[in-house]
């Protein structure tokens, strides 16, 4: 009789219930879908539904989601890093002067060379010596911005490169921006490594519960050092995306994205606790972050207004989504 | 007893208690009665039911019926701050000590003397403290933070804090399990001398030489009832072990295994941790089920986390079929073959909130993977097959765990190590909070595995289980294998037995007073 039950297939029950069941798991589709017809039908005067308005939000959100892509990878393992904002600043200064000097390819390796360099330190300090990563990567934001400061003498360093800016963030293929296609790479990458990968049960596992994972046999360390690299070397994409769109190197690039970033991850229903992730939620979320952004400023609040309306909405989302314990 | 020639008061008196969880009965009309000044032993196997009263008299439970009368007055409301103001101090085995407080801040937790303008006091905090460690006559400085103190004086610090508030009645449960034996020396003379100054301890422990060094009386408890109370000098171990075991009809049956003489599976050889185990030795052949018993803090689980790499290897080796193999990482001790279940399936066998198919395939995520890839068919049939044969019920591999029974948490748990196909399984607790049609079902998994020429070694606390499974029983006391128990003399202790549960009580008796005999 015990078999009768384990026969049953497991889609029995009937589509709507489960998805009333797992309604919250959507409610980030269904809050994206909401948010976008209410700016739709109250700005559609202002040109919020104007082609070059929504291209606009995807050029400005690319950057938050190929960080919030690893972000969700971070989280998932039980980890965090801060420090994704200032190593996109820093990042965008060595990949600038390296171009001036070594040209397009040695730019390129410049950059995601500075971004193994941060995430190797990161996750050896957070694995290794057993230093906290919300500790470790806290301390590397200061690091990463006053290196980014102190190595540009605070100027912004300008890239001449056409081939570089081109196809790091200025570009388009005919209407459609090269970041959209960067966004879409590295969050197909990303969903498909999570979801359909043997690393992305371990990244999961070691979130989920390390003891557990430990006595599986995973080497929880080593998971937790590749997240953290990755993380940083998204940073990296990132600060080279920021750096492509404004044709040159500054400091202040990325400043407070790692907020925006584990916003949109958390919204997309990553735990902040671990052993939950969802790529294409981070990805929604981040779409969603640019969203109010840019309906706020049609609206024409102050920046001010601005501030507190995107913290109200963050704040209203993740109640909505966390209920779900 | 050192009781004068009046009749001894009642500190505690329990009387008619009665209760059911959900149905199942865990205590039925039971009478209990701690006197002044006394040390009364408290004792029972597994789910007996001893915790159950435990927690009724501190409050934790609400009895469904009878009465708890403390220090003469009736409990009326069942909380555990009610029974703290009648004089019950509950010490915790895992104490409930501050780690980066100091000695008197914790002792006086909530309750912190105040200065002028209601600000802490931490000088005359310091000062009582004192005073208080010096009337109870412990040598501690209250200034000391309780991270940096051993497990002794944790506990002394956690009776201190239990004193201050005005406990007359202390509960301590398996209180020495962390001690060293001179802390338990210590630990012995202090209870001594709180029992002169008229406190009431109940002691809750498995180590029959320890009971019967500190305590006055004895109270058994079986299957809900109390089977036995009665003054320690008039009674003996063997009468006690008697009524611990009782006769009960459990999940567990010896069964006759025929032994094929399999070759050498595992080899220890003097293998060390620290601080436990010293030098142990042991062999496992194929088809051989090997127990490990003792009690707890024995070493048995360091054993097993060392022979599976969880915990660093000192010194000593290791041979899997006769081949030498360094481990130093569960992940090293699966590729030798070796899998193990934890003690622990919430923690350390199950990641809780993902699914049985994912927690069943995660040890393999490589062998089912391809260029890293997840190859879900494979993985679909591998949670088939073995849902199918383990028979574990959940209403789709795709529901969280956390929403299955114990047992067929700890069968998906088996499962994951099962598909794995490991030659030698190290079960820690395999059948530790799992209802008896589950036991009965996992027992007879691990034969069939061990009967497929595989070896496994099983660590019970459980007896029963120990008796029903193994083939030769390991006896560890203090961090050391010290007798080996063989087939035959485990026969031995059943002569002429016929009926299984008969049998199995005997060997019971005979398995606790061999693990007794070898305490010091």
């Amino acid at each position: 009789m015990m078999d009768e039950k384990l026969d049953v297939p497991a889609d029995n029950t009937s589509f709507f219930r489960r998805a009333l069941e797992e309604w919250r798991q959507y409610v980030i589709y269904a809050g994206f879908i909401a948010i976008f017809i209410f700016f739709s039908l109250t700005l559609s005067s202002k040109g919020f539904l104007d082609p070059n308005n929504l291209l606009n939000i995807v050029r400005q959100t690319a950057m938050i989601a190929v960080m919030a892509v690893a972000m969700t990878f971070v989280l998932s393992a039980g980890e965090i890093d801060l420090a994704i904002g200032a190593v996109a600043g820093l990042v965008s200064v060595t990949t600038a002067m390296a171009l001036a000097k070594f040209g397009l390819v040695g730019g390129i390796c410049c950059g995601v060379l500075t971004g193994i360099a941060v995430g190797v330190v990161n996750g050896l300090l957070t694995t290794r010596v057993g230093i906290p990563s919300f500790l470790v990567t806290l301390a590397m934001m200061g690091i990463a911005r006053g290196t980014a400061m102190w190595i540009s003498n605070t100027a912004a360093i300008p890239i001449l490169d056409r081939n570089y800016y081109f196809s790091f963030g200025s570009g388009n293929f005919g209407p459609v921006p090269v970041l959209l296609v960067w966004a879409l790479v590295v969050g197909t990458i990303g969903h498909v490594a999570l979801r359909k990968t043997s690393f992305g049960r371990r990244v999961l596992a070691s979130g989920g519960s390390e003891t557990a994972a430990r006595f599986t046999g995973i080497n929880t360390r080593n998971i937790k050092l590749q997240v953290l690299i990755i993380s940083s070397v998204a940073a990296a994409v990132a600060g080279m995306l920021y750096a492509g769109r404004l044709r040159s190197g500054r400091f202040q690039l990325g400043e407070g994205d790692e907020l925006s970033v584990i916003a949109a991850a958390v919204l997309g229903g990553t735990s902040l606790f671990g052993g939950f992730g969802s790529v294409i939620g981070s990805i929604v979320g981040a779409l969603m972050i640019g969203l109010i952004n840019n309906g706020l400023i049609l609206m024409g609040l102050e920046f001010s207004q601005q501030l507190i309306a995107r913290g109200v909405i963050i704040i209203l989302a993740v109640t909505v989504a966390r209920s779900r314990r | 007893m050192n009781q004068s020639e009046q009749s001894p008061v009642d500190v505690v008196a329990m009387t008619g208690i009665a209760k059911s969880f959900g149905g199942v009965t865990a205590l039925e009309q039971v009478d209990f009665f701690l006197h002044k000044g006394e040390i009364h032993a408290l004792l029972g196997g597994n789910g007996a039911g001893k915790s159950t009263i435990l927690k009724i008299l501190s409050g934790v439970h609400r009895p469904d019926q009878g009465e708890v009368r403390i220090n003469g007055k009736t409990l009326q409301e069942h909380t555990p701050e009610a029974a703290r103001r009648l004089g019950i101090a509950m010490i915790f085995q895992e104490m409930s000590l501050i780690p980066s407080l100091s000695v008197a801040q914790n002792i006086f937790l909530t309750r912190e003397p105040k200065g002028s303008f209601g600000m802490l006091d931490d000088r005359a905090a310091l000062k009582k403290a004192r005073v208080l460690l010096e009337r109870i006559g412990v040598k501690l400085d209250p200034r000391r933070r309780v991270e940096n103190l051993s497990a002794g004086q944790r506990q002394l610090t956690e009776i201190a804090k239990a004193l201050s508030q005005e406990a007359s009645i202390l509960i301590m449960d398996e209180p020495t399990s962390t001690l060293s034996v001179a802390e338990i020396d210590h630990l012995f003379e202090f209870l001594d001398r709180l029992k002169r100054s008229h406190a009431s301890i109940i002691y809750v422990s498995h180590r029959m030489e320890e009971i019967r060094r500190i305590s006055d009386r004895v109270t058994v408890i079986r299957n809900g009832r109390n089977v036995m109370t009665s003054a320690i000098a008039e009674t003996s171990l063997d009468a006690i072990v008697e009524q611990i075991v009782g006769r009960r009809i459990g999940a567990f049956e010896r069964k006759a295994r025929q032994r094929k003489a399999g070759q050498e599976i595992l080899r220890v050889s003097s293998l060390s941790a620290k601080p436990r185990p010293v030098q142990a030795d042991l062999t496992v052949h194929g088809g051989e089920i090997v127990g490990i018993a003792g009690l707890m803090g024995s070493g048995r689980s360091s054993l097993a986390r060392s022979i599976f790499g969880m915990q660093p290897i000192v010194s000593g080796e290791l041979r899997v079929k006769e081949k030498s193999v360094k481990i130093s990482s569960p992940a090293a001790a699966l590729k030798a073959g070796i899998a193990m279940i934890p003690e622990d399936r919430l923690t350390q066998g199950l990641v809780l909130q993902h699914s049985v198919a994912s927690n069943l395939t995660l040890p393999l995520v490589s062998r089912l993977s391809r260029y890293g890839f997840m190859q879900e068919s494979a993985e679909r049939d591998l949670v088939r097959e073995y849902t199918k044969q383990l028979r574990i019920k959940a209403a789709s591999p795709e529901k969280s765990v956390r929403t299955l029974s114990g047992g067929n948490q700890q069968k998906v748990v088996l499962a994951k190590w099962l598909a794995v196909k490991p030659v030698v399984l190290v079960l820690d607790e395999p059948t530790a909070g799992v209802d008896i049609g589950s036991k009965t079902e996992i027992v007879e998994i691990i034969r069939e595995f061990a009967d497929r020429g595989n070896g496994v070694i099983i660590i019970s606390s459980e007896p029963a289980e120990l008796l029903a499974l193994s083939d030769r029983i390991l006896i560890m006391a203090n961090g050391r294998i010290v007798r080996e128990i063989s087939s035959e003399e485990i026969e031995g202790w059943a002569p002429g037995a016929t009926d299984s549960a008969h049998r199995i009580s005997s060997m019971e008796k005979g398995l606790q007073v061999a693990i007794q005999q070898e305490q010091r």
